[in-house]
């Protein structure tokens, strides 16, 4: 779409997404925070506003996601970076499954019911769909 | 996995860098596998072997 591939690295210490590479790379980061900020001083309203906001986050995330699928691994990338993401979805289901846990307790400790945040419930359903999705698809596929 | 991937390449006289090119990889991944610290599928092993004009998989890649 707008950027490209080579401009970026795979972000593998702080977090997901992408780093700038490149010079390239940089003046397409910055680019993007003076857009966010031009539409802040150009648009007086606050719905305005939000709604720039809003359209400029949402390019700037498409563009990422397609540099991302776009960006060439090797098979020994590849490999690593579906162990790293395998060992971080670990970690993240198992502190969900302990805050299913605490929040059951603490809400039947309180009030007698068991309430849990729907949020923490549609995480791990979407997670279970994408899993199934993806076996799917290779099943087929390979 | 042993590998005879830096002989061979040395003979040759190309550099981790253009052989990583060659066979589509990151030269990163050339020094793990003269390491045998990485095994390679059999694609890469195959695409090495051609790039190290060597005939068969086994005058490169030596299992243990």
């Amino acid at each position: 779409m707008l950027g490209k591939p080579e401009w970026f690295t795979r972000r593998k210490w702080g977090g997901w997404g992408l780093c700038p590479a490149t010079k390239e790379g940089w003046v397409y980061l910055a680019v993007f925070v003076a857009v966010i900020f031009a539409t802040q001083f150009m648009f007086t309203d606050e719905k305005s506003r939000m709604l720039a906001l809003g359209v400029v986050a949402a390019v700037l995330i498409l563009d990422t996601v397609d540099i991302m699928f776009r960006m060439k691994k090797d098979e020994r990338e590849t490999l690593h970076e579906a162990l790293a993401e395998r060992n971080a979805l670990w970690v993240i289901i198992t502190v969900l499954a302990v805050g299913i846990g605490y929040q059951t307790a603490v809400s039947i400790a309180q009030t007698g019911t068991a309430t849990i945040d729907p949020v923490i419930i549609i995480a791990i359903v979407a997670g279970l769909i994408a899993k199934a999705a993806t076996n799917y698809y290779l099943d087929k596929k390979d | 996995m042993k590998t005879k991937i830096a002989e061979y390449r040395k003979r040759l006289g190309i550099t981790q860098e253009a052989l990583a090119a060659k066979v589509e990889v990151t030269r990163q991944t050339i020094i793990s596998l003269e390491q045998g610290r990485y095994n390679p599928s059999l694609l890469l092993a195959y695409r090495i072997t051609k790039a190290l004009k060597q005939h068969t998989i086994e005058d490169v890649f030596l299992m243990d």
